[in-house]
């Protein structure tokens, strides 16, 4: 299926709970309800026109007013790709896990949480990853985080030139 | 004989006689240097470059130098690549693990002072010099053989530079 014919199924199937976004890139790109995100997430992997069987990536992102995680997923079958984004509050960001869907996002969803402190509920092993045994200093890839050992860059625009 | 062959300036013959008169700081510092085995570990892409350095077409060989993999038998220890948090605990190790006398070579800009990692970072050491003493350092990034090969011979520089005094403080006095 091309684009246009993915972007189309998933507004009939699934309406208001599906934001297509209008992007420049070859694949679908979409904003997925997080009440929905389980429930469109089995349909991509389990309907025969899209199945999409490979979680190829999982990312959390830090922006001013949310987080969000994106979802990379791919089909070997029909050759096509697609990106997936949930919306996530600032505060006490919760997710449900898609590990039940996808195995391969057990260690994504290990790095984003340990990394972004974005809870996965329902992960079947919450440890954390990548980070050395004794950390304690915070999530350290959002924004304005400091820590021991922590440079920041030099505002160049202030003429603070090293 | 070999000894004598290679190192005319440390070794004298006595004609006629199986005896050889030398300094024993001399001998000493030039057995050390010419067999500086180096301890077999790479962090990053630096380490493709140490590789490349042991292989035949530039050969770390020559210089007497092999590779160890246990930090027992290693005197130098060549820090090749990016110095993560987590790795900064284990070469820590490494390095107690070493006997006396034991030298290390810093190589690229990340094992020097954290080089492109050195801003907005929270996994990478600020330089491998924050945790073990370093001897040599070589900028670059990665550098290349030959900076490398530069790098070992200002090593065995240093070595030959050594006093006796130096290297025998470690050891505590007889007692009468």
């Amino acid at each position: 299926m091309n684009k246009d014919q993915i972007e189309n199924k998933l507004a009939t199937r699934f309406g208001s709970a599906v934001e297509i976004l209008k992007t420049k890139f070859p694949e679908p790109c979409m904003y997925i309800v997080i009440d929905k995100y389980i429930e469109v997430c089995k349909f991509l992997r389990d309907d025969p026109e899209l199945a999409f069987e490979f979680l190829f990536s999982l990312a959390g992102v830090h922006y001013p007013d949310r987080f969000e995680v994106v979802i990379h997923l791919s089909s070997s079958k029909h050759v096509h790709q697609l990106v997936a984004k949930v919306k996530l509050p600032l505060e006490n960001p919760k997710i449900p896990t898609l590990s039940g869907v996808w195995e391969a996002a057990n260690w994504y969803e290990r790095e984003a949480a340990e990394l972004f402190g974005i809870v996965f509920n329902g992960h079947p092993d919450p440890r954390p990853l990548l980070l050395y045994d004794d950390w304690n200093y915070g999530y350290p890839m959002r924004k304005g985080w400091t820590g021991p050992d922590f440079i920041p860059m030099p505002d160049k625009s202030k003429g603070a030139d090293e | 004989m070999g000894i004598i062959e290679k190192a005319p300036l440390y070794v004298e013959k006595i004609p006629g006689g199986g005896i050889v008169i030398t300094s024993a700081e001399g001998l000493l510092n030039w057995s050390r240097a010419s067999s500086l085995w180096y301890l077999l570990f790479g962090l990053a892409c630096c380490a493709i470059e140490m590789m490349a350095t042991g292989a035949s077409r530039y050969d770390f060989d020559r210089l007497g130098m092999f590779f160890r993999a246990s930090p027992r038998q290693a005197d130098l220890m060549m820090v090749c690549g990016t110095v993560t948090h987590k790795m900064a605990k284990r070469i820590k190790i490494l390095y107690d693990q070493m006997a006396e006398p034991k030298y290390v070579l810093a190589m690229g800009g990340c094992a020097c002072d954290g080089g492109p990692f050195y801003y907005d970072c929270y996994s990478v050491l600020k330089g491998v010099d924050k945790i073990i003493p370093v001897d040599v350092y070589i900028p670059g990034c990665p550098p290349r053989p030959e900076s490398l090969l530069q790098g070992a011979l200002k090593v065995r520089e240093k070595i030959y530079r050594e006093k006796i005094k130096d290297f025998a403080g470690d050891i505590p006095p007889k007692q009468a």
